[in-house]
């Protein structure tokens, strides 16, 4: 037997910390490995470097997997040789992982998608990046910007009063934009209904996205404000694998909104902050959130559903594909809003193939764009990406995430392809028409019948609802049919021609897309506007992914009698012009 | 770190291109440099540019606010863009012989 080796302190920490890391999901993901191979054709590293196996994800989690193995697993203590079992000691072999879960995996978890054990590698190769960091072993890029978010409070380091500078200078560009004198960027208004949190890199260098966001929020007359403080809400510590300050830099962010009664925090598009600030924060930090937390994209679509904002998409008429942000999409479930959004303000939309839960990485995604030592195997890697862009023959590469922007941006300039980069509030804001105001009142006393002389169908299976609807808009003066199932909807459409139909997607019968395409397909129903009113997101794909019109409003349930009444209005007393 | 030829030295780059040691930099790095980033020749306006982001990295050791540098050279945010078509931290930072800006860029 030979001689047993020493550990280093840095060692001993890192794996006293993956006991108290180690839950049910990450052991499960760790055992239930069985070297099938899925994992590697969905892995872009792997793609584009076929002969070299260390970039495997079965490969890359066996680093860590041997690990939980020797120190955690009774089977590594039974027969260490049958299960790979293996120690590490020195400082050396920490240095070897770090190189492996920062340099070699983007944490995209395309991996754990295609994985029919389930076995999720990002997860744990995210824990695995935040035993390094607890021992002070990461590149960088990585320790700089974590030390900014720990003691500046954002990630670049903008001081506040630079902050406030710059929103002012972006009210002052907008003044003349919007025929404004008096407008102003808000900061810190208290009980508003919508706290808008950015991304640093919007302040520090290209603040274009908040003038952007600052204009449609102006022409919807939103109730908005942005913190004078705690703004920030991306967080490295998704990045990292450091809990503690992902739970820290969200605190302060949640707390903010607290502090300023804001009713909803909105996102600008950032792929990691959405999904951090969102979705994985509130347990870091231990934190009930008690309001409401939104992308921007979501509330752009809205807007424009809601008819609060016009757009006319012929001022975006070059060929424009859309990729899916890691985070907001495979993780976070947003596939279909940001295609609605950007078909309403784009006049060529190319979808990307693969798209939405299996797109590939932007191959900026994990922190990469902070850590140089490793850019040149990301740009190898990124070969996939490219001929995924190139392959769309589209001119604009739109995305909700500043970290695939960046991402995307030196792939194309590496692979000299005659693609820009660009954000959807960029689009939305060159699509919004800013002359005519839409001036629909949203409260006060209606004018005394708003709805005369329109016939409205109103198509739903749940009678309480059919009830709701036709009383308000009855009450408003308009003659109401109502439809119980698909069928039905159709054959009331064709006899009583109204000028609106109110759709329900889930209904028995003939399917509400089928229904949808067949009214769309029939010339003497050329003038019938359609609204549709759902309480299942999940199934607007089956209206928008078909090659017909797109309907003229669309309301989530559940809806409040004054939306509803708005977007009917807005559908039936404002020309469309979207352009079909 | 390699190192590659800029203005006639050899010099040490990151992986991303950005100069390390600020003092090797020299106004014909500059002009090399911004070869790298698409900006064939460096007119007066691209020299404005540069020599602000310069100083105020030599005075405080970081890239300063879009603002600032807005705000002292005189350029709107788009004239930027036009001059350095990478933008303010890729583009016009490398060529002052600045580091790569950190964090989400």
């Amino acid at each position: 037997m030979s001689k047993r080796k020493e550990q280093s302190h840095r060692v001993k920490v890192v794996l006293q910390r993956l006991r108290e890391k180690m839950n049910r999901q990450m052991a499960g993901s760790l055992v239930a490995c069985v070297h099938c191979g899925m994992c590697t054709d969905s892995c872009h590293y792997v793609l584009a470097n076929p002969d070299d196996p260390t970039y495997a994800p079965a490969y890359k989690a066996d680093k860590i997997r041997k690990l939980f193995k020797r120190h955690l697993d009774w089977t590594g203590r039974v027969f260490p040789w049958w299960v790979k079992a293996e120690g590490i000691y020195s400082d050396e072999d920490l240095e070897e992982l770090k190189d492996t879960v920062f340099g070699k995996c983007t944490n995209c978890r395309r991996c754990s998608l295609n994985c029919p054990m389930g076995v999720d590698m990002a997860t744990f190769n995210r824990m695995a990046r935040g035993l390094l960091v607890s021992v002070g072993i990461m590149p960088e890029g990585v320790a700089v910007v974590s030390k900014d978010q720990w003691e500046i409070g954002n990630q670049m380091g903008v001081l506040k009063e630079d902050y406030l500078e710059t929103l002012e200078w972006m009210s002052e560009e907008l003044r003349d934009e919007l025929g404004d004198p008096q407008f102003t960027i808000p900061v810190d208004r208290t009980d508003c209904e919508i706290v808008y949190a950015i991304n640093p890199r919007e302040v520090k260098y290209d603040p274009r996205t908040i003038a952007d966001a600052a204009k449609i929020f102006y022409l919807t007359g939103e109730n908005w404000t942005m913190p004078s403080d705690c703004w920030d809400m991306t967080n490295f510590g998704l990045f990292s694998g450091d809990d503690e300050l992902g739970g820290a830099v969200a605190r302060r962010l949640y707390e903010k909104v607290i502090e300023l009664r804001g009713k909803k925090l909105v996102m600008s598009e950032c792929g990691h902050g959405y999904r951090s600030t969102r979705c994985e924060a509130p347990n870091w930090a231990q934190f009930d959130v008690p309001f409401e937390m939104e992308s921007s994209v979501i509330t752009m679509l809205r807007y424009i559903s809601e008819g609060r904002i016009r757009v006319d998409k012929t001022r975006n008429t070059e060929p424009v594909t859309f990729h899916d942000s890691c985070n907001n999409a495979r993780s976070c479930g947003m596939f279909e809003e940001p295609r609605e959004l950007l078909k309403l303000v784009v006049t060529d939309f190319r979808e990307m193939y693969p798209n939405r839960a299996e797109n590939f990485c932007c191959t900026g995604g994990g922190g990469a764009m902070s850590m140089s030592e490793y850019t040149p195997r990301r740009l190898k890697s990124a070969r996939i990406k490219a001929e995924q862009l190139r392959a769309t023959g589209a001119k604009i590469v739109a995305t909700s995430c500043h970290n695939c922007v960046d991402g995307l941006t030196d792939l194309i300039r590496h692979y000299e392809l005659d693609m820009e980069v660009t954000q959807l509030v960029n689009l939305v804001a060159n699509a919004v028409i800013v002359e005519k105001k839409v001036a629909v009142p949203a409260a006060g006393p209606p004018k005394p019948a708003p709805l005369a002389g329109k016939t409205i169908l109103v198509a739903d299976d749940e009678p309480d609802q059919v009830a709701w609807l036709s009383t308000l808009f009855a009450d408003h003066g308009a003659k109401v049919v109502e439809a119980c199932d698909g069928d039905q909807a159709l054959e009331l459409a064709r006899t009583h021609k109204p000028d609106l139909l109110t759709l329900d997607l889930a209904m028995p019968g003939k399917s509400a897309g089928e229904v949808f395409e067949l009214i769309r397909r029939e010339p003497q129903l050329a003038d019938l506007k359609v609204c549709v009113i759902s309480g299942r997101p999940e199934l607007r794909k089956t209206i928008y992914d078909r090659s017909v019109k797109p309907p003229e409003g669309y309301l989530d349930k559940p809806v409040t009698e004054e939306r509803v009444l708005r977007s009917v209005r807005k559908v039936l007393e404002l020309a469309h012009d979207d352009g079909k | 770190m390699e190192k590659k030829e800029f203005g006639g030295k050899l010099i040490e780059v990151d992986e991303d291109g950005f100069i390390q040691d600020p003092d090797a930099w020299d106004e014909n790095v500059a002009r090399d440099l911004a070869k790298t980033e698409g900006v064939e020749e460096m007119t007066e306006d691209h020299w404005k540019v540069v020599n602000y982001l310069r100083e105020y990295y030599l005075q405080y050791q970081m890239a300063p606010m879009i603002r600032k540098l807005c705000k002292t050279t005189g350029f709107k945010l788009k004239e930027i863009y036009d001059l350095f078509p990478s933008g303010p931290a890729k583009g016009a930072c490398k060529v002052a012989g600045l580091p790569k800006p950190t964090g989400c860029v």
